[in-house]
Order: structure tokens, then sequence, then C-alpha cells
């Protein structure tokens, strides 16, 4: 395989026919930055079609090239033709790189047709950079809990695929370079497709379970003593006008829902304040609220990784120093 | 009867791994290895479906020696054999090489008609072993599986709820399926005593590069992984924040909520 015949960076445009999905636009604009870096251009796979105020965004994030598919196989997702449609696109176009968002539907058929074609697959990286030397992407990412960093490289087959999780990078959109369209109709036999959806059934919209744009955010990690321990930050969180999150190993001990869940694997937050009561300060989740405007922390241990990246650090037992800002809000 | 493949690893405790601060590296010394805690959901999802509908559950694993402890954990949670891939040939192996080798040996050890994952790694955490072992058996695939509803031996298909981002959805497929298991209500049994006792001494059936008819050696191990970890580096942070230290915690708390005055 030579590396040099394989051209042009894709991001997969992952949409429900009237929205294109956040990360979609995000990718489009961190993979315009090593289409600068490496001459590639910047192609966007669009399967059927989207409003055109949905696709000025794709072209104002400096898209140069859109490849078109429709076909029989799409009506809704499903892995089978997803698979053999990029498996069918790439061995035609021979691209570079190929970005998918890490959504459940992404992480579905992303590794799915990187083993069909064959080559290699990364998951979610945080950075991404361009290696002039060797003509390849240093995927990098969190590694073992977020203790160490790890680059990954797919040294020689191409394309190069990764799936990145929603929320790492930002939408920045850079104006319109003029783009080619290319119409691709690929069939895929609906007899053949193996899984059918039989229903949805969408969950109950719960206002406390959507953090996402909440102005403060009261976090609490894996130093809580247990659920029993949870109404105080409730209290505070309800005093200071915000919302309860967590990390990943509360979830994983089952004291607060997955949608609660801070970081890289669960939700990127941007509160205006973000208090972290007993959180260690892994990669993983502090990914997901370096964008806040101010970061306190509470920790019991002095060397804990959260106190590098806060504005604020109180060393303490966390129950206690809840309990006292709540004591001294009350009164004012 | 439904033959049924687990598809699990050992892990080492990350929570308990510690950086080397002068090299950057991983002490991994008295670091525990564990079963991988999602693969045993996957697992306690295989068992029951097992015990509700008749079948036999295979776990397999791929990974040194001392792997068999935690195939011996799977026995002792209900499964019925257990499958060690061993060979120094299969060592620096990403998620293509292992889907690689997991498939060419389960091919020595039947048809499967379901295959169940956990739905990523504590250690490696990528999150696509599911996908690409369903590939290499050319299976259908339900991911975030939460519950299985109905396995339907004559039509030879399977209907199962999913935890999607934005609500349930319940999907079916057709044999061969491979499921990656949510957590929600497989939580994993707590083996009786005579059971555990049995998995000490149970039989572990072992296969290497040599033992695995067929097996090309350019797809095991580090020649057949496409992606590589050229170097590794401890977390970038930045210098430590202010530390509010007032002596009491109600001082404490009293100087932090003047500096937050602005924002609260």
């Amino acid at each position: 395989m030579n590396k040099k015949d394989y051209r042009d960076m894709w991001v997969y445009i992952e949409h429900d026919g009237e929205k294109v999905q956040n990360v979609s636009l995000e990718l489009c604009s961190e993979v315009r930055k090593l289409c600068d870096a490496s001459g590639d251009a910047l192609t966007a796979v669009i399967v059927n079609y989207i409003p055109a105020c949905e696709l000025e965004k794709i072209l104002n994030a400096g898209v140069e090239k859109i490849i078109n598919v429709t076909g029989t196989g799409y009506e809704y997702f499903n892995v089978d033709a997803y698979t053999n449609l990029f498996t069918v696109l790439c061995r035609k176009y021979k691209p570079s790189a190929v970005f998918v968002g890490g959504t459940i539907a992404g992480r579905d058929f992303a590794p799915r047709f990187a083993c069909r074609l064959p080559t290699g697959c990364t998951s979610d990286a945080t950075e991404l950079v361009y290696d002039e030397k060797t003509g390849d992407i240093e995927f990098i990412e969190p590694a073992v809990g977020g203790k160490m960093m790890a680059v990954i490289t797919v040294p020689v087959m191409r394309p190069q695929v990764g799936t990145i999780r929603p929320g790492t990078f930002k939408y920045q959109p850079t104006g319109s370079r003029g783009c080619a369209v290319i119409e691709e109709r690929i069939d895929f036999n609906p007899a053949d497709i193996r899984t059918e959806i039989l229903s949805f059934k969408a969950d109950e919209f719960d206002e406390s379970l959507n953090i996402a744009d909440a102005d403060v955010i009261v976090c609490v990690g894996n130093g809580i003593k247990g659920a029993d321990a949870l109404p105080r930050y409730r209290r505070l969180a309800e005093l200071l006008g915000g919302k309860v999150g967590c990390t990943r190993p509360v979830f994983d001990r089952g004291v607060l829902p997955f949608k609660l869940v801070i970081g890289q694997s669960g939700v990127v937050v941007k509160p205006k304040l973000y208090i972290a009561f007993g959180v260690s300060g892994a990669v993983n989740h502090v990914t997901g609220v370096t964008d806040s405007d101010r970061i306190v922390a509470v920790n019991k241990d002095p060397n804990a990784a959260i106190f590098n990246y806060c504005d604020y650090g109180i060393v303490g037992d966390m129950d206690e120093i809840c309990e006292q800002m709540i004591a001294q809000l009350e009164n004012r | 009867m439904l033959n049924i493949l687990c598809c699990v690893k050992q892990v080492p405790d990350v929570n308990l791994v510690k950086i080397d601060p002068e090299t950057g590296s991983l002490i991994r010394q008295g670091v525990p290895s564990i079963l991988n805690p999602l693969d045993a959901n996957a697992l306690e999802a295989a068992v029951q479906t097992a015990e509700k509908y008749g079948g036999t559950v295979t776990c397999i694993t791929m990974g040194p020696d001392m792997a068999a402890e935690a195939l011996r954990e799977c026995l002792a949670a209900g499964a019925d054999r257990a499958v060690l891939l061993s060979d120094r040939a299969f060592a620096n192996a990403d998620t293509l090489a292992t889907s690689y080798v997991i498939r060419e040996a389960a091919r020595q050890l039947g048809e499967f008609d379901l295959i169940f994952c956990g739905k990523e790694s504590l250690d490696g955490a990528t999150g696509q072993m599911g996908s690409q072992l369903a590939e290499r058996f050319g299976a259908s695939q339900i991911s975030s599986m939460s519950l299985i509803l109905e396995v339907d031996e004559e039509k030879k298909t399977v209907t199962a709820e999913r935890e999607l981002e934005k609500g349930v959805e319940t999907a079916r497929s057709t044999y061969p399926c491979l499921f990656t298991v949510e957590k929600t209500n497989y939580r994993p049994r707590i083996p009786g005593l005579k059971r555990w006792k049995a998995s000490r001494t149970a039989e572990i059936t072992k296969y290497s590069s040599k033992t695995i008819p067929g097996l090309d050696p350019e797809q095991i191990g580090d020649p057949g992984s496409p992606t590589k970890v050229p170097r590794t580096y401890p977390p970038v942070t930045g210098e430590s924040g202010f530390i509010i230290s007032e002596g009491s915690a109600q001082k404490d708390v009293e100087k932090l909520l003047g500096l937050l005055a602005d924002v609260i």
C-alpha cells in the first residue's frame, strides 16, 4: 500500500434528516486544521439529504468536497448498510483518513468497516496532530484510566479511521471555501439488513439530568461515601441555582445515573462555576470540564491531580466543606 | 440448544495503577489483575439467556497464562466451558488482530448463535472489540443491549432492548448475533461455594498460535495490528490553583465564597 495514493480526509455527517449532529460539525472544524497542515481536501460524506441551513453550517467549516450518497438501505441507521457503504466508498476514493462521531451509531459501524477493509481504527482521541515527516495523524488520547496520554498512529495502512466523542472539539465556522459535490449511488438490498427496529421509546425529559447547559455544577467524585451522602450536594446545587453531576466511578458504583457523568465518556459541560467534591482529577474527567469559567476543587488528598486544574482549592473533608457552604449560603 | 460465546478480558485494576513520576511509565507491580468489570455483566446476560432458553456458555479470552484466573471466575459465575488463547506471538495485538485470533480459535469450538461482549475494557477502553468481533463472525450486531426480550429458536431471531442516547429501542436481529451489554439489568451473580470450588480445578482449554489451524502469522500480534503506540507521556497539568488555607473549614468556606462573589 502506497500511502501517497490515499488523499483527502473525510468526516461522516450524522443527521436525522432535519439536524446535523453537533459532533459532525465539531469534527469538520478540527479536521479542517489537519487538512491545512497536510494539504488534503476536507470532505464531508452525507447520506441522503439535509436542509440547506444545515448544509450551510458544514460549508462554513471549510468543507471543500461533499460526497452525497443516496440509494436503498439507509431509511434508518443500520450497521449492515453503513458498513457496506463506507467499505465501498473507501475502496473507490481512497481517503487518507475517515472521522466518525463517537455516537452509539458511529461506534457501531466505524470499527466494523475498518475491520472489513481492513485498516486501523482508533477511538476517543482528545487531540489530533498531523505529523509532516511521516504523513500520519497522531491520535492522542488518555489511557489507563486517564493516568497517562498515549499517542496512537496507523503508520502503514490507509485510511486512518477514528471515532471522536461529542464535545471533544469545537465547531468554529471560518467561512466557505467553495465546494465540489460528488453524487454517488450505492444500493444496499434492504433484505440484507439483519437488524430491524421494532419500537423506540424516548426517555422522559428530566430537567435534573440535563446538565450540559447548567450555569453551576456541583460534581461529586469517587470520594463520595454513598447515595446517603447525596442530599447535601443536591441542596448546595439548589442554593447555587445549579445541578449535580458526577464522575464515571460514581456511576460505576451505582450511586448516580450515567446521564450525570461528566467527562470524555459522558457529558462535556461549560458552566460558569464548577465545584469538584472528592474528584481525583483523572484526564478523562477533566477534559469534560476545562471550558468552565471557574473551577473549585475540594479533596482531602493535597496531592490530588484536580488541584492542578482548579482556580481555588480546599484540602479537607468534602462533606464538611459542603455542609459549611450550605450553612453560610443559607445565612445570607 | 443455544450455543453461546462470551468474550472476556483480564485487565489490571487501573484504579490502583500508579505512574512513576521520574520516568512517566506505569508501575504495574503489585497491581491485581481482575476480570474486566463490564465483561462480568456480559457473562451474566449470557448465563441468564442460557438458563432461560437452554444452552451452553463458552467463555474465551486471549492473554497470558495468568488470564486463566479470569476464566475460572467466569466458570464460577455460570460459564460451562473456558478457552484461553495464549502465545507470545499474540502479544501487542490491537483490536483487529485480537478479533482475528478469537474468530479463528472459535472455529474449533463450533458454530455460535449468540455472542456476548462487555461494552469496553477498563484498560484499553476502545470499545471496538464488539463491532470488530461481529464483523469477524459475520454476525448481526445489537450494541448497548440492556435486556433480552425473546429468543426464537425456530426463526433463529433474538429481540432485545438497547439503551440509546435519547431513549430505549427494541430491535430484532437474526443469528448469529453479537451483543455488547449494558450493566442496567445484568448485575453479576455471586457464585455459590460449590461452583466456586469446582472452578478452581476445572479444565481450561488452551490454544496457541500453533494449535489454531490455518492461523495467518501476518494477521496476529504486532504484525497484524495496524494501530501502533509510538509513545506515551504523563498528562500535562497546569500549576496548582490557589489553595485556600485559613485554618478551619468555616474560614476556608468564607474565603471561597468571597472569591466567588461575582459568580454566585
